[in-house]
């Protein structure tokens, strides 16, 4: 990674940060290690808290890699702090993506604030507000989903971001994936796969794996919630159930909400 | 009368949020504070009505690194309160997985938040050009562990195929001895970091406070045992945990702290911690690293914690190469038994990489959570943190040592417990 400082200033300046979140998705872009230093070489890596103590810069970037869900008034602040200084803003992860598990705490906030602390919220946990996306926030240019990323994925999509190579949403839902991996329908054994109303794009890996899909990737923008209540009712299977396990990664999704029964 | 007062905001090359508060009158500290600034993460009422087979998922979580612990001690607390017994193949299994979390957690943790402290780069990246033969090594190290917990949890962080009463997927055997093979090639270089780590200079100090690990004769305990502290050698049913563990709130942390409810000891949980509690049942090898590295009971320094994780690394490869051996010529199946929900409490402690990890949840009839309390092993370690921060602030202000100085070997301090900030807010 030896680089002139002519070199340096003609790379593209990114910054990852995190908010709320387990760390998971920064830990999934270390997790490349074969590919690591190829990445790192076509960009200058301005400011990462998680891999470096170098102090956040002044001015500009151009990429800003946003892992977390908002959870407090600082971390709105500092997303649209961001978002002002960069070019292209990209959420990585269900939390960034979606809010994620931890929207799941969006409904009942204070309650929950007073059962884990018992009414007495810490001056360090912030000014807590309902967990929410980063898009939600900000305008987002890119998104990486799953919980956690792929690590692929997101070099697929930092590469976009930095080439503006072809851009390409899937909008299906999983049930295809299922088909081209011949891997069965686990409706079939019972359990309540949510597959069928996520958006495709990871392959399928629980299910290939023998686990039923918990639609970390976010509601399809196709997904029809209704019928696939209708097919759960059918099924003598329970449809509360089914809603409360879309509630893991879509409790803040507007997608589940114009679905309300 | 001088002050001096050092604020570290943001620490760098942690997992989470927080900063660090040190007040310096006259040589004499007056304050330390670990600021944990975490958003409150509430995952304990999160899981709260939800079915018992969404809890491992849920509670997965909290971390990212040590995911796998999270996954392994929630089923083992569903399966205490609903009295399942797990095949042998399956507790092996888990075991695996929770040694595939060491590998990944102690490679990213000492080559890419350590050693940047003693190599004097702000991060692991200018290694790649200085010591090519170290980074590669140690990104060896940390892929491989990644390469472990995919192939037996389906993915390197966040498991799919663990679930309440087993696995819904198993490699087969030839992948078993590929790993296995994998993991005795890189054992040299896991003896190599040992030595490395070792040699870097470190203050010495000795913690006052105890240190506490999962402990069973003739096994080193990371899936079972029960717990024990080191320095009276207190032992208590996992169940129990309340009278010996005392979680408090504190004003400036969004994470609980907790010290030890009998004598209000602090207490360090982590790999030193093992060390001290499990030396006999340390594979010969790990022990001979260690012994080499000058490392061995009591060993009081915190930060002797990096070279701890050094020999865990050795240990893991040993043991796990053995293990990898035996579960591809070994009968029985890993597929999930049968649960059946009661309404009941279940308790479990592993050790993750970072310490001991204690779940405790209730159920309704129906396998639905009523209550739970999670505790991490960075809420047990930041008391600790503290205390050990003012000896060593007391002892390098008495020495007349720059603020500069001082503010590395704190932050140092501080990564040396591998703290997940983040994990501590939950």
């Amino acid at each position: 990674m030896a680089c002139t400082d002519t070199c340096a200033q003609t790379r593209p300046r990114v910054a990852i940060i995190g908010l709320a979140s387990c760390f998971g998705c920064q830990l999934q872009i270390t997790n490349d290690e074969a590919h690591l230093l190829d990445v790192l070489g076509q960009i200058e890596l301005s400011y990462w808290q998680l891999a470096s103590s170098a102090p956040e810069p002044q001015g500009d970037v151009d990429v800003v890699v946003v892992e977390g869900a908002v959870t407090t008034e600082e971390s709105r602040r500092c997303v649209q702090r961001w978002r002002e200084r960069c070019r292209v803003m990209i959420a990585v992860g269900a939390c960034a993506v979606t809010g994620g598990i931890p929207g799941m705490a969006s409904d009942a906030l204070v309650d929950r604030c007073d059962a884990v602390y018992g009414g007495d919220l810490p001056d360090a946990c912030g000014a807590v507000c309902a967990p929410c996306s980063v898009s939600s926030v900000v305008r987002v240019d890119f998104e990486v989903r799953s919980c956690p990323i792929d690590t692929a994925d997101f070099i697929r999509v930092l590469e976009q971001a930095l080439y503006g190579s072809n851009r390409f949403e899937l909008s299906d839902t999983m049930c295809g994936s299922c088909k081209r991996n011949e891997s069965g329908c686990l409706w079939r054994e019972g359990k309540q796969c949510l597959g069928l109303v996520t958006l495709a794009g990871c392959g399928a890996k629980c299910v290939a794996l023998g686990r039923e899909c918990n639609g970390c990737r976010g509601l399809s923008p196709h997904a029809n919630v209704a019928a696939a209540r209708r097919m759960v009712a059918a099924m003598g299977m329970d449809v509360d159930e089914f809603d409360r396990s879309l509630e893991l990664f879509n409790q803040t999704n507007s997608l589940l909400q114009k679905e309300n029964r | 009368m001088t002050r001096t007062t050092l604020t570290m905001h943001h620490i760098a090359r942690v997992e989470g949020h927080g900063n660090v508060h040190v007040d310096i009158e006259d040589g004499i500290v007056r304050d330390v504070r670990m600021n944990i600034v975490e958003p409150a993460r509430l995952f304990e009422s999160m899981v709260v009505g939800r079915p018992y087979d969404k809890v491992s998922y849920i509670a997965s979580r909290i971390c990212g690194i040590c995911s796998s612990s999270h996954v392994v001690t929630d089923l083992m607390a569903i399966e205490d309160a609903f009295g399942i017994e797990v095949s042998e193949r399956t507790r092996m299994l888990r075991e695996l997985l929770v040694y595939g979390s060491y590998l990944q957690n102690h490679a990213a943790h000492l080559f890419v938040f350590a050693a940047p402290d003693f190599t004097g780069d702000e991060s692991v990246f200018p290694l790649a050009e200085k010591d090519p033969e170290f980074f590669e090594g140690g990104l060896a190290l940390k892929a491989l562990g990644n390469e472990l917990c995919a192939k037996v949890g389906g993915r390197s962080i966040h498991p799919i195929t663990a679930v309440p009463g087993g696995f819904t997927y198993e490699m087969d055997s030839a992948e078993y001895i590929a790993l296995a093979d994998k993991l005795a090639a890189i054992r040299p270089f896991a003896e190599h970091a040992v030595d490395v780590f070792a040699g870097f200079p470190i203050p010495e100090i000795e913690s006052a406070g105890d240190f506490m690990a999962l402990h069973e004769d003739g096994r080193y305990a990371v899936v079972t045992g029960v717990p024990r502290f080191a320095r009276d050698a207190t032992a208590f049913a996992v169940r129990d945990y309340r009278a010996y563990i005392d979680e408090y709130p504190v004003g400036h942390s969004a994470a609980y702290f907790s010290r030890r409810a009998d004598t209000g000891a602090t207490f360090a949980a982590s790999a030193l911690a093992r060390i001290n509690t499990s030396w006999d049942e340390l594979t010969r090898e790990a022990r001979l690293a260690a012994a080499k590295a000058g490392l061995r009971p009591p060993a009081l320094n915190p930060y002797r914690n990096n070279v701890a994780q050094a020999v865990e690394l050795v240990d893991v490869c040993v043991r796990c190469e053995a293990m990898l051996r035996n579960l591809a010529e070994m009968q029985g199946s890993s597929a999930p038994v049968r649960v059946v929900p009661r309404a009941a409490r279940g308790v479990a402690m592993t050790e993750a990489p970072r310490g001991t990890l204690v779940h405790d949840i209730e159920f309704d009839e129906t396998g639905h959570v009523t209550r739970a309390n999670i505790i991490t092993p960075t809420v047990h370690n930041l008391s600790d943190t503290e205390c050990n921060i003012r000896r060593v602030a007391e002892q390098l202000a008495a020495a007349g040592v720059d603020e500069h100085t001082m503010r590395l070997e704190i932050e140092k301090l501080v990564r040396a417990y591998d703290p997940c900030l983040s994990c501590s807010v939950h």
